[in-house]
């Protein structure tokens, strides 16, 4: 692969102050009956990488074309470094903006397509082409100003999409699903750059996305969104490892959800029954409800021996299946049906099917949850 | 070429006799049209270009000529301003009773001639406006539009939305979104439509015969006249005349097509390999 080709140092107007605060006061989109984002509150802190992550369907996409003004908002506010944009239109709002598929203008070259910002703020034309000539270097595609979007692959599009929308200088960049057209590898390429390019520049993103990993990779803070509501907020490992519903722990990747009932709530701990698992100590965020569960990843579970301290059961195992970097195994444990995620090379010695084994976790790693559904 | 599928040479059998039968009778009037004679005769007895300066110096004639681009001068302008603004305004909108603006739109298509042409006879007679090619080319404006709506409309089926989004986002206004995201993409639809609309109003009739005047006479309503009372070459003249015209005209778009279409193929290029 390639290194890194974006890098942040070139930029015209590096150095500012950091800016680009985005904040939503209790804003709500109803679509006739239809309630597609319900009274949110969300801040975008200056230079903060936020990332709106949930379903098809949650409200992300639309929550972030009323940020850029496409979508109107039935109630709330909308603010921008403090001030109210309700009534500004899109091209007021100084945002810069990249789509899922770009959206490049097809008769334009990439350099031309990249100065379009800078020919709508009447910028005079040797500033402007100096301007977007840098801008398309940043991004690293410097040689390639002439060529039309249609003569460029989809990673290069996407950064002279990136180009465009940084180019004059804007509050926040906003990026609509800008890889899902990429193929993986590219993808997390991309990735990568769009962090560095970000951190380089100090600027504020808010970032919409259905793919968790992307979510965990880029963002600072992630807001997980199911039916126009937050349910969760926080650091990417903080959601991972602590979710509050079964919901954001299944969506955000594998768990093994073991119900169970309080025995003792204490603070940050808790003490709870996992019925044929015995009392185990977990943690506790405070989440209420009805219905209780346990979740621990499938990577926080490990093979013990019995004597170890901690949290542990007797378990057999039903099936291994090599998944190159990692081995997953499949166990029955007091009912429960448990996944375990361990590196390949840290596997130990052959396990067989029906072998009794004892499995444990650390209290830190097991989280206390509201059972849903 | 050589064509090997069966299919195919069946194909151009069978197309080949439908094609003449379509264009002999349209092009049988270029060799009256160069006929040494002082009558309309075929087959021709010599070839001369007697009968087409005759045309042009026949004042009568020229004048026919020039109230006819006159008209359809009128009918262009004012039909693409109306399609393509109307076929812009409608894109990717829904509202209560679209499709009876649209129903309205398209009418002047279905609506039978001689009934436009008895109302807008009556109408303009109303507003006192006679005498001058203006009213013809309005009426003929008014048949031109759905035309050019249809092909604007068409074009505007491959506009990505998020174009118009990309760049009002990069500062765009509503004029510089006209000009710089709509204008590139309908631009084929709007040269179609506009060659409909001259087709249009030269070929029109009906209505010129109704508000035809001393000094607005177009070239079919003095063909009309002459064929009546002054059987000449003249008039196979202009019908030469007018289906050159319309030739031409195909033959820049096929040109315009087919040239638009070389530039936006896709160029299979290395560079896609160095990401």
């Amino acid at each position: 692969m390639t290194a890194s080709v974006i890098s942040a140092e070139s930029i015209p107007g590096t150095g500012r102050a950091a800016q680009g605060a985005i904040e939503l006061r209790q804003v709500s989109k109803h679509y006739g009956d239809v309630v597609a984002v319900d009274e949110l509150d969300l801040t975008v802190q200056p230079g903060e990488f936020v990332t709106l992550l949930g379903p098809s369907g949650s409200g992300k996409t639309t929550t972030m074309m009323m940020v850029a003004g496409f979508e109107e908002h039935t109630a709330g506010t909308v603010l921008i470094d403090g001030r109210p944009v309700d009534s500004l239109p899109p091209r007021d709002r100084n945002l810069g903006v990249v789509f899922q598929n770009y959206a490049l203008f097809p008769h334009m070259s990439a350099l031309e397509n990249v100065e379009f910002a800078l020919r709508m703020r009447k910028v005079p034309r040797p500033e402007r082409r100096q301007r977007a000539e840098e801008a398309l270097d940043r991004v690293g595609l410097g040689k390639m100003g002439g060529r039309k979007p249609r003569q460029l692959s989809g990673g290069q599009q996407q950064r002279v999409a990136l180009a465009r929308a940084l180019v004059f200088n804007p509050a926040a960049l906003l990026l609509d699903e800008p890889m899902a057209a990429l193929d993986k590898r590219l993808r997390e390429q991309m990735q990568e750059e769009i962090k560095t390019l970000q951190k380089g520049l100090g600027i504020s993103v808010l970032f919409v996305t259905h793919d968790q990993d992307e979510a965990m990779a880029m963002s600072d803070r992630i807001v997980v969104m199911k039916d126009g509501k937050i349910v969760q907020s926080g650091p990417p490992e903080e959601v991972y490892n602590h979710p509050l519903t079964d919901w954001v722990a299944s969506f955000l990747g594998d768990t093994n959800l073991i119900p169970c009932t309080i025995v003792e709530r204490n603070g940050e701990e808790a003490v709870v029954d996992l019925g044929g698992l015995g009392l185990a100590k977990v943690r506790d965020r405070g989440a209420s409800g009805e219905n209780y569960a346990v979740s621990i990843r499938p990577e926080h579970l490990k093979f013990r021996t019995r004597a170890a301290a901690g949290n542990g059961c007797a378990a057999t195992l039903v099936s291994s299946t090599n998944l190159g970097a990692t081995v997953r195994h499949r166990l029955t444990a007091g009912g429960h049906e448990l996944q375990l995620r361990e590196l390949s090379s840290d596997r130990g010695t052959r396990i067989l099917p029906d072998e009794e084994l004892w499995v444990g976790w650390d209290a830190d790693k097991a989280q206390l949850l509201v059972l849903e559904s | 070429m050589k064509t090997t599928n069966p299919q195919h040479r069946l194909l151009a059998l069978l197309s080949i006799p439908a094609f003449l039968f379509l264009v002999i009778p349209t092009a049988i009037v270029v060799p009256v049209a160069l006929n040494d004679s002082r009558y309309i005769t075929f087959p021709p007895e010599g070839i001369s270009f007697a009968a087409v300066a005759g045309f042009f110096a026949d004042r009568a004639w020229t004048s026919a000529l020039t109230a006819s681009l006159q008209s359809a001068a009128i009918a262009v302008v004012i039909g693409v301003l109306l399609g393509a603004t109307a076929a812009i305004g409608l894109h990717g909108r829904k509202f209560p009773g679209q499709p009876a603006v649209v129903g309205l739109i398209l009418a002047p298509m279905i609506v039978p001639t001689v009934v436009l042409a008895l109302a807008f006879y009556q109408f303009f007679i109303s507003i006192g406006m006679v005498g001058s090619i203006v009213p013809i080319g309005l009426a003929h404006a008014v048949i031109a539009t759905p035309y050019v709506y249809l092909t604007t409309r068409a074009s505007l089926a491959g506009l990505n939305p998020a174009l118009v989004r990309s760049a009002q986002s990069l500062g765009a206004g509503p004029l510089s979104v006209l000009r710089h995201v709509y204008l590139p993409i309908i631009l084929p639809g709007l040269i179609s439509g506009a060659l409909f609309a001259f087709s249009v109003s030269i070929d029109e009739t009906v209505m010129s015969l109704f508000m035809q005047s001393p000094g607005a006479t177009t070239l079919p309503v003095k063909m009309f006249t002459d064929i009546q009372f002054n059987l000449t070459p003249k008039i196979a003249v202009s019908s030469a005349l007018l289906v050159s015209v319309a030739t031409i005209g195909l033959l820049l778009q096929v040109i315009f097509v087919l040239k638009r279409r070389s530039s936006t193929r896709m160029l299979p290029l290395a560079v896609s390999a160095q990401t």
